[in-house]
Order: C-alpha cells, then sequence, then structure tokens
C-alpha cells in the first residue's frame, strides 16, 4: 500500500519582482537554506504609473517567485530574499509569507527511516 | 557543561530589526460624497529622496548600458591594440575617438530604449490592428510604406552617407554620384527595397510558402544584373556598394518592426504558428536593395555620361565653395536624427489615426520612447562620425603598412611581403570573426535555432559557424581590395555555391543560414567594416573600398549552410547504421 507523507510547520514566501531580478533572490534563498523555487511570469502595475517619469525604470513585465520553506527557516530566508532583491527601493517589488496547512513531495527514504526513530520528531505525531 | 540556547532566540538575534506596522495604516479609508457615493480612490504621485532615484536608476542604466559597452569597447580595443603592438602606431586624435565612442555606446543605448519604449508598441499595436481593421491590400501597402519609414530610422544607413564624400569622383564616377548627389535617392530605393521584402515576407507568412523558390527568383535577376554591371566598366564600381547596401539596411529597427508587422498579420488571419516562418524577411530585405541600387546606378548610367558627372561636379565644386550652416556639426548630426525618426513617427501617427482610428495606450511613456529614440539616433549620428568612422579608416589605412610601402609611416614595409599579407588577412579575419560572436542578435538566434531543431543544431555550432563565416567573408574582402579583383568574380562564385547548398538542404536550414547573414551586421559593426573598407582601398590606391560587408553576407550562409548538411549527413548515417543493426539482429 502506498503512503503519502505530509509536512507540516511549512510556509510559502512569495516575491513578485521585476523581470530579470528573480535569479540572484533566488540564489540569496538557496544559500540560506531553501530548497528549490518556482518562477512565473506575470504583468504587474501599480508603483510605476504612482513614479511619473521615473516609472519607465519599472519594468512592466514580472516574476513571480514562489518558495516553501520550513516554519524555522522562513524569517531568515524572508530577509535574505528581501536585500537581495534590494525591495527597500521604490519600485523593485512586494514580498510575503503565507502559512501552509500541508504539503506533501519526495521525501528521501533514508530520512524517513531516522525520523521514524526519534518519535518527537515525526509528523506522524499529529 | 552543555549549554543550551533556545533555537528561536538565536534566530531572534541573528535577525535584522523588524519593525512592524498595521498595513490598515497605510491604505486609504473609503470617502463617501454628499450623497453618499463612494469617491473613486486616486492614489498620489510618489515623491522619492534622491537617494532613492538614484538607487531606482542605476541598476536600469547599467544593464543597457552594459549590453552597448560589450558591443562596442572590445572592438575598438581590438582595433587600438592592433594598431598599437603590431603596426607600432600612435592613434591619432584619440581624444575625438575616445569621445566618439562614448558617443556611440550613449546614443545606442538611449536609441535601443527609445525603439523599445517608443517605436515598438506601435509596431505592434499596427502589426496586431490593421489586419482585422483593413483588406490585404492596405496592409501590404502600409507594410511596404513602413519598410521605406524603417530604413532611413536605420543607425547604420548614416555611415552610408557619411562615407560617401571619401570617394575619389576621377576613378569612380558613378559611385560617387550615387553617394553624393543622389544620396537620398539611394536611400529611398534601399527603403522600396526592405518595403517589397516586407510585403513578400508578409505574404509568406500568410500563405506558408517555401523560401527555397523566393530565393531562387530574386537571386536570378540579382545575378543577372550584377552580371550586366560587371560588363560596364565604368557600372562594375558601383557592385560593391549595391551589395553592401543589401547588409547594412538589416539592423536593429528593421527587423523588430517588419517582423512584429508580419506576425501581427499572420496570427489575426489565424496562420503562422510555425515558428520558423519568422525567418526569410531578413533575407529578403537584404536582396530587394541590391537589385534596387543596381537598377538605380543603371538607370544613371544611361541618363548622365561620365563626363557629364564630372562637369556637373566640377561647377558644383565651384558654386559651393562656402559651406551652410546645417552642413557643419553638429548640426548636420541633428538634422540627421531628426530626419532618420521624425518622418516614420508621423506616418505611423498618420496610420494610428486615419486607418486604425485608435487611441494609443501610455501615451505619456511612448512619447518619452520616441524623444529618447530621437535622441539617440542624434548622438549616434555624432560618434558614428567621431569614433567608428574616424577609428575604422584610421585603421584601415595604416593595415596595407604591413606589407606595403605608405608614405606617411616611417619604415613601411613593416613585414616582408608574404609576412605582411598574411598579418593583414589574419587582422580581417579575427576582427569579423570577434565582433560576430560579440553580436547580442547572434546569441538570440543561436537559442532560437536550438529550439527550433530539437537540439540538432547547437547554439555554439551555429554562433561559431557563423562567426567563421564572417571572418572568411571580411578577409576575402580585404583580399579583394589588395588584388583590385572585380567583385562579381567573388561574389557570383560564391552565391552560385550558396545556392547549390540551397537546393541540397533542407527548409529549416535554408532558413536560418539566409538569415543568419542578416544579423550579423549590427550598427557597430557596419561602419567600422565600411569605414576601414574605404580607409584601406584609400591606402593601397584600390577604386573603391566596398564589397567587405558583402563578403561578410554571404560567408557565413555557405559556413551555417555546409554546417547544416554535415549535421543532415551525420544524422542519416546514424541512423543508416542503427537501421543496418536492427536488420542485422532481426536475421540473427
Amino acid at each position: 500500500m502506498r503512503k503519502i507523507t505530509v509536512l507540516s510547520d511549512v510556509a510559502l514566501i512569495t516575491c513578485i519582482v521585476q523581470r530579470g531580478a528573480a535569479d540572484k533572490i533566488i540564489v540569496a534563498a538557496k544559500s540560506a537554506g531553501a530548497q528549490g523555487a518556482t518562477v512565473y511570469f506575470a504583468r504587474g502595475m501599480g508603483v510605476r504609473e504612482r513614479l511619473g517619469i521615473l516609472g519607465v525604470a519599472v519594468d512592466v513585465e514580472k516574476e513571480v517567485i514562489n518558495i516553501v520553506v520550513s516554519s524555522e527557516q522562513v524569517e531568515r530566508i524572508f530577509e535574505k530574499m528581501y536585500f537581495a532583491g534590494n525591495l527597500d527601493t521604490p519600485g523593485m517589488g512586494i514580498m510575503y509569507i503565507t502559512r501552509v496547512e500541508k504539503a506533501a513531495t519526495y521525501i528521501p527514504p533514508e530520512i524517513l527511516e531516522r525520523l521514524k526513530t526519534t518519535p518527537d520528531n515525526t509528523e506522524e505525531k499529529k | 557543561m552543555n549549554q543550551q540556547i533556545r533555537f528561536g532566540d538565536f534566530t531572534r538575534e541573528i535577525k535584522i530589526n523588524q519593525k512592524t506596522i498595521s498595513y490598515n495604516e497605510l491604505t486609504p479609508k473609503p470617502v463617501l460624497d454628499s450623497s453618499g457615493q463612494e469617491i473613486p480612490f486616486h492614489p498620489k504621485k510618489i515623491h522619492l529622496r534622491s537617494i532613492d532615484v538614484a538607487k531606482l536608476l542605476s541598476p536600469y542604466i547599467s544593464v543597457r548600458l552594459q549590453a552597448q559597452v560589450r558591443a562596442v569597447v572590445p572592438l575598438a580595443l581590438y582595433l587600438v591594440l592592433f594598431q598599437v603592438l603590431i603596426l607600432r602606431q600612435e592613434v591619432l586624435d584619440h581624444a575625438i575617438i575616445v569621445w566618439g565612442l562614448f558617443a556611440v555606446i550613449i546614443g545606442l543605448m538611449v536609441f535601443m530604449e527609445g525603439l523599445k519604449l517608443g517605436l515598438m508598441p506601435f509596431g505592434e499595436l499596427i502589426g496586431n490592428r490593421l489586419p482585422k481593421k483593413s483588406k490585404l491590400p492596405v496592409v501590404l501597402f502600409i507594410g511596404f510604406l513602413l519598410g521605406i519609414g524603417v530604413t532611413f530610422a536605420e543607425p547604420a544607413i548614416g555611415a552610408l552617407q557619411t562615407v560617401g564624400s571619401i570617394v575619389d569622383i576621377h576613378k569612380a564616377p558613378y559611385l560617387y554620384v550615387l553617394l553624393n548627389q543622389w544620396a537620398g535617392t539611394l536611400v529611398l530605393l534601399v527603403g522600396i527595397g526592405v518595403g517589397l521584402a516586407a510585403v513578400l515576407g508578409t505574404l509568406r507568412f500568410l500563405y506558408g510558402w517555401s523560401l527555397k523558390p523566393i530565393i531562387y527568383a530574386t537571386l536570378c535577376p540579382t545575378l543577372l544584373l550584377t552580371l550586366y554591371c560587371m560588363s560596364q566598366p565604368d557600372l562594375a564600381k558601383t557592385l560593391g556598394l549595391a551589395w553592401d547596401c543589401g547588409a547594412v539596411t538589416t539592423g536593429p529597427v528593421t527587423v523588430p518592426l517588419v517582423l512584429s508587422l508580419g506576425i501581427g498579420i499572420a496570427s489575426a488571419a489565424g496562420k503562422g504558428s510555425s515558428s520558423l516562418s519568422g525567418f526569410g524577411i531578413v533575407t529578403l530585405a537584404s536582396l530587394f536593395p541590391i537589385i534596387a541600387v543596381m537598377l538605380l546606378s543603371i538607370y544613371i548610367s544611361f541618363n548622365y555620361s561620365v563626363q557629364d558627372i564630372l562637369n556637373t561636379a566640377s561647377t558644383q565644386a565651384a558654386a559651393t565653395q562656402s559651406i551652410n550652416w546645417y552642413q557643419t556639426t553638429p548640426y548636420i548630426e541633428i538634422i540627421g536624427g531628426l530626419q532618420a525618426i521624425v518622418p516614420l513617427v508621423i506616418f505611423l501617427f498618420l496610420v494610428l489615426i486615419f486607418v486604425l482610428k485608435e487611441k494609443l495606450q501610455e501615451s505619456g511613456i511612448v512619447t518619452y520612447g520616441l524623444i529618447l529614440s530621437v535622441l539617440g539616433m542624434i548622438i549616434f549620428n555624432l560618434g558614428l562620425s567621431y569614433g567608428l568612422a574616424k577609428l575604422g579608416s584610421q585603421s584601415g589605412s595604416l593595415v596595407p603598412a604591413s606589407f606595403t610601402h605608405l608614405n606617411h609611416i616611417k619604415d613601411s614595409p613593416l613585414f616582408t611581403y608574404s609576412m605582411g599579407i598574411t598579418v593583414a588577412i589574419l587582422f580581417a579575419w579575427i576582427l569579423g570573426f570577434g565582433a560576430t560572436l560579440a553580436e547580442p542578435a547572434l546569441n538570440a538566434l543561436g537559442l532560437v535555432v536550438e529550439n527550433l531543431t530539437n537540439g540538432a543544431f547547437k547554439k555554439e555550432m551555429l554562433m561559431y559557424s557563423v562567426s567563421f563565416g564572417v571572418g572568411c567573408g571580411i578577409a576575402v574582402g580585404l583580399v579583394k581590395i589588395i588584388y583590385d579583383i572585380p567583385i562579381g568574380y567573388i561574389l557570383l562564385p560564391s552565391y552560385l555555391l550558396g545556392i547549390f547548398l540551397t537546393h541540397c538542404s533542407s527548409e529549416e536550414f535554408v532558413n536560418v543560414a539566409w538569415d543568419s547573414a542578416g544579423v550579423t551586421t549590427g550598427p557597430v559593426t557596419v561602419p567600422l567594416v565600411l569605414a576601414m573598407g574605404l580607409g584601406f582601398g584609400d591606402a593601397v590606391n584600390a577604386v573603391e573600398g566596398f564589397g567587405i560587408l558583402s563578403m561578410a553576407s554571404i560567408g557565413p550562409i555557405v559556413s551555417v549552410l555546409s554546417m547544416g548538411l554535415w549535421i543532415q549527413y551525420q544524422a542519416r548515417s546514424k541512423k543508416n547504421v542503427e537501421e543496418e543493426l536492427l536488420t542485422n539482429g532481426l536475421e540473427a
């Protein structure tokens, strides 16, 4: 019988930046322990229109980065990404954290084995 | 003694100070008017501190600046180092050249941004909407006019007019006339050629015609006209120019605008799903102008004799002793920049208002883009005459010193004859190879091709084979100038070879190979190579220094086609081996 192991204590960081800016943010997130990232393209507006002539410096085309992290990592990675993307500059983008109820993916069997032996660490506790 | 720290404490310590404010305090509260209706909220403009402006603008500018610096600096550095280290000559006027190159970088950067923000939205809007609102003949006619307009806006076209003054009227009278009195007509005819190419390319989009018969049908008259011009000794000297015009037209303005129109029309007709149909327009846009220019020179030769030209030129030279203010820098560059962009923009506006009856979205940004493109064009023109043309003609005039005696250079020839020729040819080859490899458009083409051929034609393979072709082309062009070989003797066999290879190749490779020739001739390479060729021709007392660019066009066509054939051959033999194994296995 196939079993599904779900992960708890998961958070999702979503970061919306100008096209081409995602790569260095993802590198920063990965070096802070993020496992991977999903990027998709989008169009966004708002600050661009309110900057007047300076709005030309902000690209309409955006990249949306989705990174699933553990709740212990989330603050650290969030900060790393914020500074890697220079989000303290107008027009550079916005990011937010969403609590995730559960997640499931491939978990290497040896890690599953190890977690079973230490009972107060498993997700089966839930 | 184990010290225990709570992980939460640890993360709080390493955290940067976070301050929390409620988003509720930032968002506006709904405002009601007297009747209880909600007044729509209009956000205020954001006022930035100067530090924020700098932070906002610096990545925006640096990305765009770097792209142009990468295109200009290595080429210029190569020319200067070659001149200083191998030829051991000082660079004359280096201050002016540095400023000129700086102007080229800035001008190109501003122009490209203006193109993206100002002209491209126009092209896309017209391409998308026009086919829905108008009948096909109207659409084709507007495409034709657009082809003429973009030719005038092409930065490299200005280079042709700049080099016109170098030609010696007594050696090549028709060439002189073409580039001086008839310069405007010349550009117009090149434009008509591009316009016709746009029409034919659009039809190809619509009906999915194969490129091969179109290439045969276009090349036949081109080669026949070339043969005719070769038979007339005075006309033969204009051939180099005619073939070079083809290479000049396919630059950063023409290709995207004409393509966006063609793609828009095809998608409106529900066709054009095949991405390969996007190719081919570039090829046509470089072949038709050649025919147009040859026809013009034949027309001139029928109506004016050589003697007429010499007479008018001498009377004109006497008459125009005083130079008008608008013929001096920087006014001539400013006028050139305005002439290039403004008619195109007015034409696009008229189409938008009277044919499409539509308003432009984001008109503020588009206006900004248009202003940028005019400004960029002016700055680029300045840089063209003071940076690229000067540097190119200077190194062109110095390179012959390696194998022949030049009056203005001490100790020339610098090397023995055979050694010197080798140095000159190597110089040309590396120049072509390097400049092409650095061209950003080639990288883009390589990616597209790798996707389209499912990885059979690797990006690097395409880039290297195109660069190899261009390098050889420029080297052959140099040889042509040194030994004064009539250009037809080189062009005819190489194009015949091109046709033969086209006949053998499959459709995809034909599309890619013929277009790769157009990609290689960017706004930096063209003026530099043109000026170099003319300076070179001048130094070795050749009749004219044109023709290098046209050699640089046929070079990659032949090299890419051969590469394609080789890949096909390999794939086939691999398949054969596999089939053999399979049948053997079955028998066993």
